[in-house]
């Protein structure tokens, strides 16, 4: 008791406060150096993203006095460029301002997601040096920001929103997956940026919205490439695994339905022909875990960092499912949800062996003063399958497109269509009809285009999104991009 | 007290270029004299000494002379160790005072002091040419003042005043740099903040020729703790609410203040001088007290960050003075469970640290501030887009608690590092000073200082960059506000009052020995 309250402990009183004040000396240091760390580290990665940020009111206001860099396409075409007055302009096209416009943005920043505004650093010249701002001052010229070039085709995004079926909503996504490369980001409806009232109007509309990157849709069928290839890794023995479809199957309270009974087949047969009841019962196997795990590893719930574009979460639930949710889980029904650009990334995983590459948006960044600037740096790709896998996977695919739902989607001239068709219920009530997706690649080196399609409420994916599908990859093939 | 002095010599012995003089016989005849005459009287001894210097037989020889007749007798060799101990004694007295000279000659701090003339002299002139056509004089006239002012204390004044150069140059670059900036995003801020340094140096002054002088303190604590507790209950009975907080009290005619800020010097003196000189937790209990009235009433003004900060330099304190960890552990649980108990009960608390772990859940109301924050310091780069360029006025409390971002903007991210970094300097360097105190209330007083500048400047910066939930209090030496840099200047004054005290007290110790 005493020892507690004499405060005091012997020995020389100096030496030992020196002591105590240097140990305190260090943990203070450390607490500045995690400052210091912390904020190299949030400026260094979050950086970007602040300046590009919607609510950064310093994007308006360096519009005033910087010229926004010219925006042009893969080939050249100018998407938008400013003139000496300030005053953006957008192409003279109208096909092509609406056909691009979520990507590219408006005037006023309404897109959040748009190249003018989330690469502002570059457009309006933040990235620019000290010296080039200094040569500027000196010479008296107006600040310009830096020439962008997308890797997006205008003709590809012209032709994708002329053949959509009108007056649906949805998106189209096609891109190159070696390079990762987007060729064609379309999302409708569209907007004609040189009108914005008229956008304005309508916002119920949602065209501000780029549904490829920021829409959250049920990926229905489509996720059974995720339950597949979950259970090609989890589970032994699926050569020899039979079920037999009565178009029908029981999980405690609730039962899995399909319109029609596919009788015995094995696992290949149920996913050509899509078998909601097959991967139910697959699902119960998996259990949740382990269907999570795959998920997440083919990047659901993950917050994507492209260092190009912003893509949103897409979401799997992982907390405890009941048997029931986990079987309308493994269709890709229920709680699931996922964004075409992300269901477009697996195809082109896949495709590329199992490795996802970053998708790209920029090109080139010129300066004013004509030298290029270096792009963010490109992460290597991300093995999110093993390679024996994915090569299954794509067996499985092609067999979709061969004899499957999606026979819709195939090329002819020996292009080989590897692809997975979906249709997600979006109600209980049968007269809306599903969202319409498909999402699939070409097997051929020399066209390596993969695509994802949907449409909302637009019906069966094999008959409304696999020939969509097919008209986009053709297209893709003919501009040879 | 000698033990330290052994190990010394053996460093020094080829240090001092001129021979120290040795006094065997006035040694114990005369206590040491106040400082100004000692340096005369020095330098008889030393001449007198000169010539006994080198080896041992000569230098026994010509002792003899002046060592009255007594001391003639055989025993040369004790009288050589005397006379060897006593030289010591005097080359480590030499030593120092030379050190203590050189940090007012130092070419680091001569460079930060031009560094810091230089950066004040080009912003404020580029203020000043700023608007084409006209010339801001009062911008031209601030540019003239502050640069010899800031040379000036950091140079000149260590030579007759105890003040530390190496402190004194590095605080004097956070305060140009926080007046410059401050004046480049309004004129107003910028010259009252001047102001308020030129205040802030007077105050310094004082403390510091205040905690030099004094020999006796108890009266002064007993005075400290009575106007510490009368000056917080002041905005409590005159105050208003402010932005949820009510700790300002206005004074007629001559503007408001925030007392908790002055009160810190009340705070840390008391804790210094009753941890220092008593010896069990009962007879601390006045400090105790003090320090859990004080947090009390900063609970009611609800300016809690103020609360943890003296929170914080209690408990380190009373460790650093006890080291009795059991009893600092039930303290530091006490502090997280208020903690909590604050987190259950205030409701901008709970908003404070949702908004920590996500304010861009409502970007444009709760989250606004730290929002704002970031882009700023975001959209500066690594460069900053230039002195008095950007858009600050977005960030609500610019000038004040956020003035970090502000400068990242306008300097840099870069810039921003390297302001962390002067503060880690500045508290290296206040470390060193204090470790040369010779009685634990110095060392106690600068410990004090120093934990309340380094944990105040941490919880901002962290708080600012998103590390920890944000607590509203001022960045030292930057920040807007008379109370504030006042508080941190007079802080500042109190670690040069305690190195200085270290000087007397090391002769102290030598010639009581």
């Amino acid at each position: 008791m005493k020892k507690i309250f004499s405060a005091h402990k012997g020995g020389g009183f100096i030496k030992v406060i020196k002591r105590r004040m240097r140990f305190l000396t260090i943990l203070l240091l450390l607490l500045f150096a995690l400052t210091a760390a912390y904020f190299c580290y949030s400026v260094y990665f979050y950086g970007g993203r602040w300046v590009a940020n919607p609510y950064n009111p310093r994007i308006n206001n360096q519009k005033q006095h910087v010229l926004m860099g010219t925006l042009t396409d893969r080939t050249g075409t100018v998407l938008a460029c400013s003139d000496e007055d300030g005053v953006r302009h957008y192409s003279n096209r109208p096909e092509t301002r609406r056909a691009v416009c979520q990507v590219v943005g408006d005037p006023g920043g309404k897109v959040s997601t748009g190249v003018e505004t989330f690469h502002a650093q570059y457009m309006l010249g933040f990235k620019s040096s000290l010296f080039e701002r200094l040569g500027d001052a000196f010479f008296g010229r107006t600040q310009r920001g830096d020439d962008v070039q997308l890797t997006i085709s205008e003709s590809l995004s012209r032709y994708i929103s002329a053949e959509f079926p009108k007056d649906k909503r949805g998106a189209v996504v096609v891109l190159n997956y070696q390079t990762g490369e987007i060729l064609s980001m379309v999302s409708m409806p569209q907007f004609d940026p040189m009108d914005m009232e008229d956008a304005l109007a309508d916002q119920e509309a949602g065209a501000l919205i780029n549904r490829a990157t920021q829409g959250l849709y049920p990926p229905g069928s489509t996720f059974k490439i995720v339950t597949m290839a979950s259970a090609l890794q989890n589970l032994p023995d699926l050569n020899s695994f039979m079920f037999d479809c009565t178009g029908y199957y029981p999980v405690g309270s609730f039962s899995v339905t399909e319109s029609s009974a596919h009788g015995l087949q094995t696992l290949s047969d149920a996913f050509a022909h899509s078998c909601n009841t097959t991967f139910a019962a697959l699902s119960q196997e998996l259990g949740y875990t382990m269907l999570g795990e795959t998920a997440e590893q083919m990047g659901f719930n993950e917050n994507f960092m492209f260092s190009d574009l912003i893509v949103y979460n897409s979401s799997y639930p992982i907390d405890h499912l009941s048997p029931d949710d986990l079987a309308w889980s493994s269709v890709g029904q229920g709680r699931v949800l996922a964004t075409p650009m992300h269901m477009a990334l697996i195809a082109s995983a896949i495709a590329n062996n199992g490795v996802l590459c970053e998708p790209r948006l920029l090109q080139k960044i010129t300066t004013p003063q004509g030298g290029e600037r270096s792009l963010p740096s490109s992460r290597t790709g991300k093995r999110i399958l093993p390679e024996q896998i994915s090569a299954r996977l794509e067996q499985e695919m092609i067999r979709v497109v061969k004899d499957g739902t999606g026979k819709r989607a195939a090329l002819s001239n020996g292009y080989v269509v590897a692809g997975k068709t979906g249709s997600a219920e979006v109600s209980n009530d049968k007269m809306i009809p599903p969202h319409a997706w498909f999402v699939g690649y070409i097997t051929n080196d020399n066209a390596p285009y993969a695509v994802c399609v949907l449409v909302e409420n637009g019906g069966s994916g094999g008959k409304v999104a696999a020939p969509l599908a097919r008209k986009a990859l053709q297209k893709a093939i003919n501009l040879g991009l | 007290m000698g033990e330290t002095y052994t190990a010394r010599p053996a460093r020094r012995q080829d240090a001092p270029k001129k021979p120290a003089s040795s006094k065997p016989a006035e040694k114990t005849a005369q206590r040491p004299a106040p400082r100004p005459k000692r340096p005369a009287q020095r330098k008889t001894i030393e001449k007198a000494s000169a010539k006994k210097e080198p080896p041992f037989k000569k230098a026994a020889v010509p002792a003899k002379k002046n060592v009255p007749p007594k001391r003639q007798k055989p025993d040369t060799d004790r009288q050589y160790k005397k006379i060897q101990k006593a030289q010591k004694v005097d080359a480590a007295i030499a030593l120092d005072r030379r050190r203590a000279v050189s940090r007012s000659g130092g070419t680091a701090i001569a460079a930060i002091s031009f560094l810091t003339a230089v950066f004040e002299i080009l912003g404020l002139m580029l203020c000043a040419f700023k608007a084409e056509g006209t010339i801001d004089h009062q911008a031209l006239f601030m540019a003239m003042m502050l640069a010899p002012l800031g040379l000036c204390s950091s140079v000149l004044f260590p030579r007759f005043l105890h003040i530390d150069a190496l402190v004194m140059a590095l605080t004097n670059f956070l305060c140009g740099v926080g007046i410059v900036v401050l004046y480049t995003v309004s004129p107003y801020y910028g010259i009252r903040q001047a102001g308020f340094y030129l205040i802030g140096l007077l105050f310094m002054i004082a403390m510091s020729e205040m905690v030099f002088r004094i020999k006796r303190f108890r009266g002064l604590t007993w005075l400290a703790m009575f106007l510490g507790i009368g000056a917080l209950i002041l905005p409590l009975a005159f105050g208003e609410w402010q932005f949820g907080a009510k700790n300002w009290v206005k004074i007629p005619g001559l503007g408001s203040f925030q007392p908790s800020e002055l009160v810190k010097l009340s705070l840390v003196l008391v804790l210094a001088y009753y941890f220092s000189t008593h010896r069990t937790i009962f007879q601390m209990m006045p400090a105790l007290i003090f320090a859990a009235a004080c947090l009390l009433l900063l609970m009611l003004q609800r300016d809690l960050g103020t609360a943890l900060i003296y929170y914080l330099t209690t408990l380190v304190l009373f460790y650093v003075a006890c080291g009795n960890m059991p009893l600092t552990l039930i303290g530091a649980g006490g502090g997280i469970g208020a903690a909590m108990l604050g987190y259950k009960m205030f409701a901008h608390v709970k908003v404070r640290v949702a908004m920590w772990r996500n304010p861009w859940s409502d970007p444009t109301n709760k989250g606004y501030q730290i929002i704002q924050a970031l882009l700023a310091i975001g959209s500066g780069g690594l460069f900053g887009v230039g002195l008095g360029q950007g858009t600050p006025e977005k960030i609500p409390a610019y000038y004040t608690d956020f003035i970090f971002a502000v400068i990242c903007e306008q300097l840099g991210q870069i810039f921003g590092v390297l302001l962390l970094v002067v503060y880690v300097l500045l508290i290296l360097r206040g470390v060193t000073v204090v470790s040369r105190a010779r009685r634990s209330f110095s060392m106690l007083l600068g410990c004090g200082v120093l934990t309340m500048l380094g944990i105040q400047t941490f919880m901002i910066v962290a708080g600012v960059i998103k590390l920890i939930p944000l607590t509203g209090v001022t960045m030292p030496f930057l920040s807007y506000g008379g109370s504030s840099l006042i508080s941190c200047m007079a802080m500042i004054g109190i670690l040069h009052g305690a190195s200085a005290r270290a000087q007397d007290h090391l002769e102290e110790d030598i010639f009581s020995t």
